[in-house]
């Protein structure tokens, strides 16, 4: 009997989250190089045509013979698969298990030839069918460092502990007597170190900071109801999101 | 709204209780004649059948009944309308409670009297030897220590604030309250010696003076709440209830209380509610405990309070995520995370999406989507955290009373996590 699985099931949640990044690598790929000469989807042939796509790997026979590998199960089976979801936070990554953990102690052995356990990131030449498959002890040659580009910016200046305490001092001196000049931009590209690391030494006069608190009320006293409206939905929609309501 | 004439009313309540009163203690007897005014307000709003008592030489118990007008429903015994709550001996001819007792599939060795006993809240009987503290005292201490051992086992890695509100979420008053009224527990509209025993009996207009919890009355509670103090969190370990919540006094409700008698209900009322119904959960607990045994009692715990569903990953509130991970991957030697774009569509467009995924090295910790790169990335960081916080060792845990079994099986130690990320 052919049964077929629409929702997902807890069990086999973990495949669903494994299956998600081919999706989005095939997304990524074709977003990035689009030909010029694309054809439209004009007429009603050509949308069909677009549109006739075969079935996911799921559905077919994988063990049959090349001739009815494309058509329909006959034997009782599951065929699961389901729409693609968020990945459940109570499916603990592999870094995060504790070392006595058992399902650490099962995984290690593949976590030492594979890339990563976590996911298991198909290589671009493989099958989109074969990818769905989790094989979690092959080894993959490409890590989600070529994979996926980071969104971060790399950070401008590395904590390399190289300021003295004489350093600081001399930072604290420059940034008291002329705060315009040695702003926290400056003091940092100057005493190569990050912006942060600045503002953890040292302090504005208190002249200085009524000052620049002056200029920002005079600038938010100078918007509408418009932009005062969108940076409070803003920061409204900000604590939502940090309370998981978004 | 119409006024209230009181004195047009069957006086039925008020002639029965300036009688002679059972309870033992004189100063019971002065709080409950203080009672009866209000009590006789909310009586003629009652369904309850009005009972019948019979006719005595002395008319002292003469309760002002028309016979003829309200035929009685049930015999009851000399002096019923007189005491608090329901003599123990009429448990027996209630249907409620034999309804209830066979719904809940009680032992055997659980009395029809104990289980009356468990529907008296103390708000209407002072008499502790008639009412449910002792037992919802114990019940309490059950309820609390198998939900906190369970909790504890199964997420270990939980910060104290999430564990106070998951424990508040299983084991909480809103939570047995809901418990008991899913049992089918209702609620007489006042208490008094001749309501069915089956029916759940408090006051609306007294709190009652029942410790049923731990917990101390800090100094600085008016300060707390009137000007929001800071409280961390050792100071809730140490001073305040089992639900990390500051242990509050009665007399700030003074106004509400007032108000109780001209409204159909306030919040208080409210709040008095839905304490007897959580107070009359953790009672039944206890009399299972004290007539069946632990075994009994924990089972009737996962049964009825565990087995509930409670979403903890909705419990979480972040106030700094991306950073709250990088100080606990500096911390546990991983690899600093680092936020990468898995995909994303229609970043021209009014409504973009991006997923976001966080890596530390080549494992990816937490991935989320959102509108835009900052909030998908904040998103994916708060994921990692939950991930990280909710680890479980499995479902099957072991918790330590299970040890208290006869063959148990020898422990192995549960795992302890070093505690929750400082700094954040």
């Amino acid at each position: 009997m052919e049964t077929i699985v629409t929702r997902p099931v807890v069990s086999c949640c973990r495949q669903a989250v494994l299956s998600a990044p081919t999706s989005s690598r095939l997304v990524l790929s074709s977003s990035t190089a689009v030909p010029s000469g694309i054809r439209q989807k004009s007429t009603a042939a050509r949308t069909r045509k677009a549109l006739n796509i075969p079935p996911h790997g799921s559905f077919l026979n994988p063990n049959s013979s090349a001739a009815d590998r494309n058509a329909r199960p006959t034997t009782g089976q599951i065929i699961y698969n389901p729409p693609s979801s968020a990945a459940s936070v109570f499916h603990t990554p592999f870094k995060f298990l504790p070392k006595q953990d058992p399902r650490r102690r099962a995984n290690l052995a593949s976590e030492l030839f594979a890339a990563s356990t976590t996911i298991n990131y198909p290589s671009p030449t493989n099958n989109p069918t074969q990818a769905t498959q989790p094989d979690s002890t092959s080894p993959s040659s490409q890590s989600p460092t070529d994979l996926f580009p980071s969104i971060e910016g790399e950070p401008r200046y590395r904590a390399r502990h190289h300021l003295t305490k004489a350093d600081i001092e001399e930072m604290r001196r420059l940034r008291a007597a002329d705060p315009v000049a040695n702003s926290v931009q400056n003091l940092s590209l100057r005493f190569r170190c990050s912006k942060l690391f600045v503002l953890m030494c040292c302090q504005a006069p208190s002249g200085h900071r009524e000052k620049v608190q002056a200029e920002l009320e005079a600038t938010k006293a100078r918007w509408g109801p418009r932009r005062a409206a969108a940076r409070d939905e803003r920061r409204a929609r900000m604590g939502m999101l940090f309370r998981g309501e978004l | 709204m119409k006024r209230l004439r009181i004195d047009r009313w069957t006086g039925q309540l008020l002639l029965a209780r300036s009688g002679p009163s059972p309870a033992s203690t004189p100063r019971a007897a002065a709080l409950r004649s203080a009672a009866v005014p209000r009590c006789t307000a909310v009586r003629s709003q009652s369904t309850i059948a009005v009972p019948q008592i019979p006719k005595e030489d002395d008319d002292h118990h003469y309760d002002g009944t028309d016979h003829t007008r309200f035929p009685p429903l049930e015999q009851l015994p000399p002096r019923a309308t007189s005491l608090p709550s329901p003599p123990p001996e009429r448990a027996l001819q209630s249907a409620k409670l034999a309804a209830l007792h066979a719904r809940l599939s009680l032992p055997e060795r659980l009395p029809l009297q104990t289980l009356a006993r468990t529907l008296v809240d103390a708000s209407a009987d002072e008499n502790p030897q008639f009412s449910n503290t002792n037992l919802a005292f114990v019940g309490q201490s059950l309820i609390n220590y198998h939900v906190a051992e369970w909790i504890m086992c199964r997420y270990p890695r939980l910060p104290m604030s999430i564990m106070y509100a998951a424990m508040k979420g299983y084991a909480g008053p809103t939570s047995l309250h809901q418990v008991a009224r899913s049992w089918g527990v209702e609620h007489a509209a006042v208490p008094g010696g001749e309501v069915d025993p089956g029916l759940l009996q408090f006051s609306m207009h007294k709190p009652g003076d029942a410790v049923i919890g731990f917990g101390y009355r800090r100094a600085e509670a008016d300060g707390l709440k009137k000007h929001k103090w800071r409280h961390g969190m050792s100071s809730r370990v140490v001073f305040d209830d089992d639900f990390g919540e500051v242990v509050d006094t009665e007399d700030a409700k003074d106004e509400l209380r007032l108000r109780a008698d001209a409204e159909y209900g306030n919040e208080y009322t409210r709040s008095l509610a839905e304490k007897a119904y959580a107070t009359c959960a953790r009672a039944v607990t206890g009399a299972i405990y004290a007539h069946a045994g632990r075994e009994r009692a924990k089972a009737f715990v996962e049964a009825h309070v565990l087995s509930r569903t409670l979403d903890l990953s909705k419990l979480f509130v972040f106030k700094k995520p991306t950073r709250e991970l990088s100080l606990l991957c500096a911390r546990e030697d991983f690899e600093p995370p680092v936020a990468r774009l898995l995909s994303e569509t229609g970043r021209l467009s009014r409504t973009p999406v991006y997923v976001v995924g966080i890596f530390s090295g080549k494992d990816k910790l937490g991935e989320a989507a959102g509108s835009s790169l900052e909030y998908a990335r904040t998103g994916a960081a708060m994921n990692a955290l939950k991930s990280w916080y909710l680890y479980s060792p499995g479902e099957g845990v072991r918790v330590p009373s299970d040890m208290l079994a006869e063959d148990a099986a020898p422990w192995e130690p549960a795992y302890i996590d070093m505690g929750e990320i400082i700094g954040h």
